[in-house]
Parts: C-alpha cells; sequence; structure tokens
C-alpha cells in the first residue's frame, strides 16, 4: 500500500482491506478512481493508525530528512520576551497544534518564526494581504532565512521557507500541500467561516500555529480547532500595556453637527427608519442582509437604503470633525500621527485639506514603503489611512492616532490601537476618537471598544 | 468572469436561468457604449457619476452594471497631468511636515521648488488615482451584439464559479474540452455513453457524458475547482452539440444552472487541429500509404476498464468498416505505466487499440513490454509500422 499526496487529498493506493480502510480518520472510497481517499490535514493521524495496526505501508509524502538549510550566521531564532517564549512553550506541549492569541505589537511575528526554527522544517507562513507578505518576507531574511519563498501578488516560488497569501494558497494548496511540515498562519481568524478553509485542509502540515489579535468567535474556534488546534496561549491589550506595549490614553472628542448638517442628517434618518422600522418590527428572526434583500426590491426601500447611505457619509467629515483635526494635527505636530478614516474618500479630503500623505488602496506598494520609510525617520510626521494599515502592516511607533471614522468595529479598533502600542521609552500613546453627538456613532464607539478590555490571566 | 453581486439569473424551482442578453437589449448597450466613447478624454471619475445617473432600477439594473464592468476592458484610462503625482506628493507632504496651519505657504513654496503654478500642484497631486486618469478610445469599436455575447459568457462563467459539480453531454470536441479540464486537475468520470462504436459508419460519432468534480469535492461541496469548470465554458462552443449541467451554491440559493448548443455565449478562438507535428505527419504519410483505410483524426474519448481512453485517431477499413483500430500516440512512459495500461485494456477486451511508443523517451533505461499491440517510434510513427499490425497480409 501507497499513501499518496494528490492534488490536496491522500490516496490509499494498493492492497486496503476494506474493513479496516473504513475505520482510518476521515478516509472514504472514491468511486471517480476507484481508490481509498481522505483529505490531506488527515495524513498524520492516518499514518499513525496504520502504523499502530501494523499496516506495511509505503509514505510517498514526506521524506523522513527534510530540515530546513542551517542559517549561515547561526541564529538559533529572535530572542523572545516572557510571554513570547511561554506562547511557544503552550504550542509545543499542545502536541505543536494551536493558535496563540497576542495583541497586535506584542510580536506575532517573532513567535512564527521562532516556532520554525525550533522545529526546523519546511515552513510555509499564510498570510491575509500582499502588503503582510511582504513584511513577514523581510522579517524573515532579517531572521537569517536566505531566501524566503513566495505565493502571491502575482510570483510564485517555492522555496522550504515560503509566504503565501490567503488568496494563492487557496488556489495553489493542491500543489503546495505536501511540501511543508509546519503552517503558521497569520491573523488566523479570518479561517474557521468555511469560505477558504480548504487552503488548510488540503495541506498535510502535522505542526499549525495560528496567530491573531483577537480570538475568534466560538464557531469559529470549534473549526479551527479541527483545522489548526485550540487555543494554548492568549493575552489581551490591558495585560501587556505598560510592560510590553506602551501604556496608553483614549479620549472620546465629542463632535456637534452644524444645524445644517445636523437637520440634514435627522432628515436622512427618518426617512430609513421610516422603513426599516416598518421592516423589523415584531420580526425577532429579521436581518440586516434580509432588509437589503427586501428593501432593494421597491423605489422606497431603495430611497431608504439611499439615505441611510447619505446620512452615514454625512458623518464620514462633517464640519466638527475637520475643526477637531486641524486642531488634533496642531496639538501634536511634532509627534508621529495616523489618521483612521472610514473610506478612501475622507482619507483623501483630509490629505487635501491638511496635506498629510494617505496610504490607501489605490498608493502603489513602492511609495508605500518609501512613506512608512520616511515616517520611520520622522521626515514625514502624519499619515491618513482608511483600511490599509488596520491589519498588521508594520507602522513605526507613533504616539498618536486620531480615529476620524470606523465601519468595521470590534476588530478592527483592536488592530488600529494596536498600531500605537509598540513600545518605545518614555512613550505614552494617545487615541483620539471623534465621535458625532446624538448619532449612530456613539453606539458604534461604544462597541468598538470592548475588545480592548482585559481578558483573565492565562496561567502558564 | 461577473462577481457575484452582478450575476444575472433568476432562481426558479431548483433551476438556476440565466439571464441572456440579446436582441431587445442592443439599444440599451449601444447608449451604454456611446455614453462611454462622450467621455473618451475626460476623467473616469465623471463618468462613474454618469453612469450613476443613467443606472437604471429593477431588472435592467444589473445588465447595465455587467455590461459597464466588461467595457472597463475596453476604455482604459491614462494619468494626465503637467507633474509627476508621485513626487508632488513627496515633496508637498515633506514639506508640510511638522507645518499643519502653514497650507497655503506650503504649496506655494513647493510650486516655487518645481517651477510650477500651484494650480499645477494641487491639480496633479492625486492624478494618478484610477477616478482621476483619462478615458482613452478603445483599441476597436465595441458592437452592442458582441457585447452581449461577452456579458453572457461572464455570467454563466460567473455562475459556474460557484458550482461544485459539472455534468456535460458532448458531441464533437470532446476530446478538447475534456484534456482542458484534465489539465486543470479535474476528475473525469464517464457518467454515460451512448456508443456506436463498431457500427459500419465510420463517421458517426458517440455522445460522450461525462462528469466533472475534483479530487477534494469526495469529501464535501466546495467552490474550489469553480474556477477550472468556469474555463470550460469557452471551449463548449466548439463542440457539434453539447449539454451542460451545472449545480451552483449561490447566495440566494442553490440550483442548477443548464447550457446548450445554440446559446448565446462567445466562444473562444478556434481551437487548433493538430496537437503537434508529429500528429499532422503521421496522417498526411498514412492517407498516402494506405488507400484501403479511412483516417479520423481526434475521435471521442470512451471508457475502458474505470478510465477514459483518448485516441489520437480512429483508423477504418474502406472495404470492411468492421475492422477499425485506434491509434494513441504516447509521449514519456514507464514500463510499469504501459504494462497497467495495457492490462486495463485487456480487462475491458479492448482488441483494437494501437499504442505508438517514443523509444527516446521512456522515464528509465527500461526495455518495452513485449506487446503485438505496441508500435515503437523514433522521431516519427512510420505508416507501414501501424500498417503491418492492422494489415498484415
Amino acid at each position: 500500500m501507497e499513501l499518496i499526496f494528490h492534488r490536496g487529498t491522500l490516496l490509499l493506493q494498493g492492497e486496503l482491506p476494506a474493513d479496516l480502510a473504513e475505520t482510518l480518520p476521515g478516509v472514504l472510497w472514491d468511486p471517480r478512481v476507484r481508490c481509498h481517499r481522505a483529505p490531506a490535514r488527515r495524513y498524520p493521524e492516518i499514518a499513525a493508525a496504520l502504523t499502530r495496526r501494523g499496516v506495511r505501508f509505503v509514505d510517498r509524502i514526506r521524506p523522513a530528512d527534510r530540515t530546513l538549510p542551517d542559517d549561515p550566521a547561526g541564529r538559533s531564532g529572535p530572542r523572545l520576551r516572557p510571554y513570547q517564549e511561554a506562547a511557544l512553550l503552550r504550542w509545543t506541549l499542545a502536541g505543536r497544534r494551536g493558535l496563540v492569541v497576542l495583541p497586535t505589537g506584542a510580536g506575532k511575528t517573532h513567535v512564527g518564526i521562532a516556532a520554525m526554527r525550533h522545529l526546523n522544517r519546511p515552513t510555509l507562513f499564510l498570510v491575509p494581504t500582499r502588503v503582510l507578505m511582504e513584511q513577514w518576507l523581510v522579517r524573515l531574511r532579517e531572521a537569517g532565512v536566505d531566501e524566503p519563498g513566495c505565493y502571491g501578488d502575482g510570483r510564485r516560488e517555492l522555496k522550504p521557507v515560503t509566504v503565501s497569501t490567503f488568496e494563492s494558497g487557496y488556489r495553489w494548496m493542491e500543489r503546495l500541500g505536501d511540501r511543508f511540515d509546519l503552517l503558521v498562519v497569520d491573523e488566523v481568524h479570518h479561517f474557521g467561516g468555511g469560505a477558504r478553509d480548504e487552503a488548510l485542509e488540503m495541506s498535510v502540515a502535522p505542526a499549525r500555529l495560528g496567530l491573531t489579535a483577537t480570538p475568534p468567535s466560538d464557531e469559529a474556534a470549534s473549526r479551527l480547532r479541527s483545522l489548526v488546534g485550540p487555543t494554548v496561549y492568549e493575552l489581551a491589550v490591558s495585560d501587556l500595556a505598560g510592560r510590553f506595549l506602551a501604556p496608553f490614553e483614549r479620549r472620546r472628542i465629542r463632535v456637534r453637527l452644524t444645524p445644517a448638517e445636523r437637520y440634514r442628517y435627522d432628515a436622512r434618518m427618518a426617512t430609513f427608519r421610516a422603513v426599516s422600522r416598518a421592516f423589523f418590527s415584531g420580526r425577532s428572526d429579521a436581518t440586516w442582509p434580509m432588509f437589503v434583500a427586501v428593501a432593494s426590491r421597491t423605489e422606497e426601500g431603495r430611497r431608504a437604503l439611499r439615505a441611510l447611505r447619505e446620512a452615514r457619509t454625512l458623518l464620514c467629515w462633517p464640519e466638527g470633525k475637520r475643526r477637531a483635526v486641524a486642531t488634533l494635527l496642531q496639538r501634536h505636530r511634532d509627534e508621529r500621527t495616523l489618521v483612521f478614516t472610514t473610506d478612501n474618500r475622507t482619507a483623501y479630503a483630509i490629505a487635501r485639506a491638511h496635506l498629510l500623505m494617505p496610504i490607501t488602496c489605490d498608493i502603489g506598494r513602492k511609495e508605500r514603503d518609501d512613506v512608512l520609510a520616511r515616517f520611520r525617520t520622522g521626515e514625514l510626521r502624519a499619515i491618513v489611512s482608511s483600511r490599509v494599515l488596520n491589519e498588521g502592516v508594520d507602522v513605526p511607533d507613533a504616539q498618536v492616532g486620531i480615529v476620524v471614522g470606523g465601519a468595521m468595529g470590534r476588530r478592527e479598533h483592536v488592530q488600529r490601537v494596536g498600531r500605537l502600542l509598540r513600545p518605545a521609552p518614555m512613550k505614552r500613546a494617545i487615541v483620539y476618537e471623534l465621535v458625532v453627538e446624538d448619532s449612530s456613532e456613539v453606539r458604534r464607539s461604544d462597541q468598538r471598544n470592548l475588545g480592548l478590555a482585559a481578558r483573565p490571566p492565562v496561567a502558564v | 468572469m461577473l462577481p457575484g453581486r452582478l450575476l444575472l439569473f433568476e432562481l426558479r424551482d431548483g433551476a438556476v436561468l440565466p439571464g441572456f442578453l440579446g436582441r431587445a437589449d442592443e439599444p440599451g448597450l449601444r447608449r451604454l457604449i456611446e455614453l462611454h466613447d462622450r467621455h473618451v478624454g475626460r476623467r473616469r471619475r465623471e463618468l462613474d457619476e454618469a453612469l450613476l445617473d443613467e443606472r437604471p432600477a429593477g431588472r435592467g439594473r444589473r445588465a447595465f452594471l455587467a455590461a459597464t464592468q466588461l467595457l472597463r476592458q475596453d476604455y482604459r484610462a491614462s494619468k494626465d497631468a503637467p507633474l509627476k503625482p508621485a513626487e508632488v506628493r513627496r515633496e508637498l507632504f515633506t514639506a508640510a511636515a511638522g507645518r499643519p496651519e502653514q497650507r497655503a505657504a506650503v504649496v506655494a513654496e513647493v510650486a516655487r521648488h518645481l517651477g510650477a503654478s500651484t494650480g499645477d500642484v494641487l491639480g496633479s497631486l492625486f492624478a494618478d488615482l484610477p477616478g482621476e486618469r483619462r478615458l482613452l478610445e478603445p483599441e476597436r469599436p465595441v458592437a452592442p451584439t458582441e457585447l452581449a455575447l461577452r456579458v453572457n459568457l461572464a455570467n454563466v462563467q460567473g455562475l459556474i464559479y460557484r458550482a461544485t459539480e459539472v455534468r456535460l453531454a458532448l458531441e464533437g470536441n470532446a476530446r478538447r474540452v475534456i484534456q482542458h479540464a484534465r489539465t486543470r486537475g479535474l476528475i473525469c468520470t464517464v457518467a454515460h455513453r451512448h456508443d456506436r462504436a463498431g457500427t459500419a459508419s465510420a463517421v458517426s460519432e458517440p455522445l460522450t457524458v461525462v462528469r466533472l468534480s475534483g479530487p477534494f469535492s469526495l469529501f464535501r461541496r466546495t467552490l474550489l475547482y469553480g474556477r477550472a469548470l468556469a474555463g470550460l465554458v469557452p471551449q463548449l462552443g466548439w463542440c457539434r452539440r453539447y449539454r451542460l449541467r451545472a449545480f451552483c451554491v449561490l447566495q440566494q440559493g442553490e440550483g442548477t444552472l443548464e447550457l446548450r448548443t445554440g446559446d448565446p455565449l462567445l466562444p473562444a478562438p478556434e481551437p487548433p487541429r493538430f496537437d503537434s507535428r508529429l500528429e499532422e505527419r503521421f496522417a498526411r504519410e498514412f492517407e498516402r500509404a494506405a488507400p484501403d483505410w479511412e483516417l479520423l483524426r481526434e475521435p471521442e474519448p470512451f471508457e475502458a476498464g474505470g478510465a477514459l481512453v483518448y485516441p489520437d485517431f480512429l483508423l477504418v477499413n474502406r472495404h470492411d468498416p468492421a475492422r477499425r483500430w485506434y491509434l494513441e500516440i504516447v509521449g514519456f512512459w514507464t514500463r510499469d505505466y504501459l504494462v497497467k495500461k495495457l492490462e486495463r485494456y485487456r480487462a475491458a477486451r479492448l482488441r483494437n487499440l494501437l499504442l505508438a511508443i517514443d523509444s527516446e523517451r521512456g522515464c528509465s533505461e527500461e526495455e518495452l513490454p513485449a506487446d503485438a499491440r505496441l508500435v515503437p517510434f523514433r522521431r516519427r510513427v512510420r505508416a507501414e509500422d501501424v500498417l503491418a499490425v492492422i494489415d498484415p497480409a
């Protein structure tokens, strides 16, 4: 009997008693090719079960001696802080499967690279965006990986240590799935929803490490448990602030609409509410997508949705926020400042009005890297962005954050605040949040700040 | 391929009914093309605003948006600015650092430094962003009829992109479609077949019915293979007859999409007739050397022992059409591979299949298994070697 990797699955080819096959984890008879087949992620369990039962088989998947080339500089991996060390230990004890939850700025990258060095086997890093892919490549080179491979952004280079975007991972795991023994999944909370989970199912890698700043919801957590492993270590912003993360202060600035803006806002919201109330009243099972589907079918409904859109646009950048941003930029003129907006349009408006460099999806990679480098040296003081900087992008050590508006809720907010928490001597970060009084923003702001609260300490 | 939010279809009783654009839509498409033409030379943003105003409500909306999406490929845009935007950004934002209240002074300073007016500086600042670029003339004029066919193709491809499994009934060109599917990693299984091999007429071709899915489809319904499945659609136009059934998982629900010969879809460019010069040369020489035999190129694939066989040629005796041989040309091989293949054909009682083996392309120094149906060749498949087997007299 042979165990063969076939495009994201395992084929059990040759003599295999049917009653035995049926007891192997994940194995099904595939009538299309007249062979037993299992999802690739079951490889370690199946190999173990076959060995346990004394079945002789040829393992075509994993050459026993595949290790990483030695780092010429002889580095054994990054120096870890105590809690990073603890996280790695927990993961190792859990059988090298599991999620490590650490706040942004706490050095998840270090933990990932340390896991790779520790195991010393071919490793695939899966990351959500192209921007993050670039960043991991830089970090890996710094950590002594000579030429990390990369899948994504139009490139396809396979190396013993490779970084891939989720999208490319999903597309190419058919070919990559048998090449790695360790998967490190950055921002792992993106998985577990079912949508792109195949990327993790089609790999044979027995060792799996998930990294995130925001622990997944219950449902996703149980899916992630089988795809990556259970949460093995977890700390929140407040657990580390002051010691390993910069202490920070939140200041909410209440902004009043001008009478004209208020009139327009209230009128739009009234138009919207008339329709939405009629829909939602007395229907506890009604959801927002249902409402949108129903509303788009009538002229009245479309008017209501348009009114809501206009009301939200108005909250993005009203007069009061303009004045507040001007004041804050003057107050912190010498400090590194990040301005966060709801949308690109507001980002450009702020860029024009206050002459701050915008970082958006439209700005090319080269220019963005150049901007971040000059932000690091202090040549640029402030950057404005809508979403690009939310997740992971390594923004150097900013002290001031101005949240002009947010669309994505709690997770986004935790990521944004995390941008400011990289520790530095004497540093104290300030996060301003501009909130329009008597508007939907008040509730949104309350909700997103829940994500920053401390979690019960984890014993090590 | 259209994105999910632009797909044109109705879901009725488990059927996905694609909305095809046709004659009746052409005036609307023509107006849309004309709107684009009027905006050539203007900013992309102005076109986008005009499109927002023109956007019809109700049924026509998605068709309008879908066509607009495809027209983006025809009407490209380029930046138009007196200064280099990235350079202006670099100068301006660096100069402004730490001086938040001196906007006007900073702009004037940078303008002086670049030797331009403040208007040029602010006008160039974001001129390279997508909305600020100016629309270019399309490479060739866009015709409403072709646009409708392109929308239809992009639409069904978008639907099949969300398919978990596809069934195909094919007549003519089946071989190419199945090869196409295989090179994309799909598993093709013969679901059912109307075989007319062995009947008197050499020209009639069987209707091949295959089921297409991917290796992982065994475990659960997956959209992993949607891209590969959607890629097959343009090939179907070259089949004499086809019927496609795809089970689609859409946001609005699930259902079966059916396509058939004559559906208004833009076909792929005409496929080349031969895979290689090797086949072409053999065909030429065989036709000259064997006047008693008729040679059919690329006959339909058929099943033998659970696998599909793709002969390159069907050779039929003109005087006795019951005497017919299939010929398959094998490139790379191993002894093991050939032995298994022969075994399978033997089990399927397939006696009239010849394998032409490139003796220089064995994967090791192995001997060919001894079998009368193997015709070794070097560089070219010799007609007389084939005739020696099929017509020993």
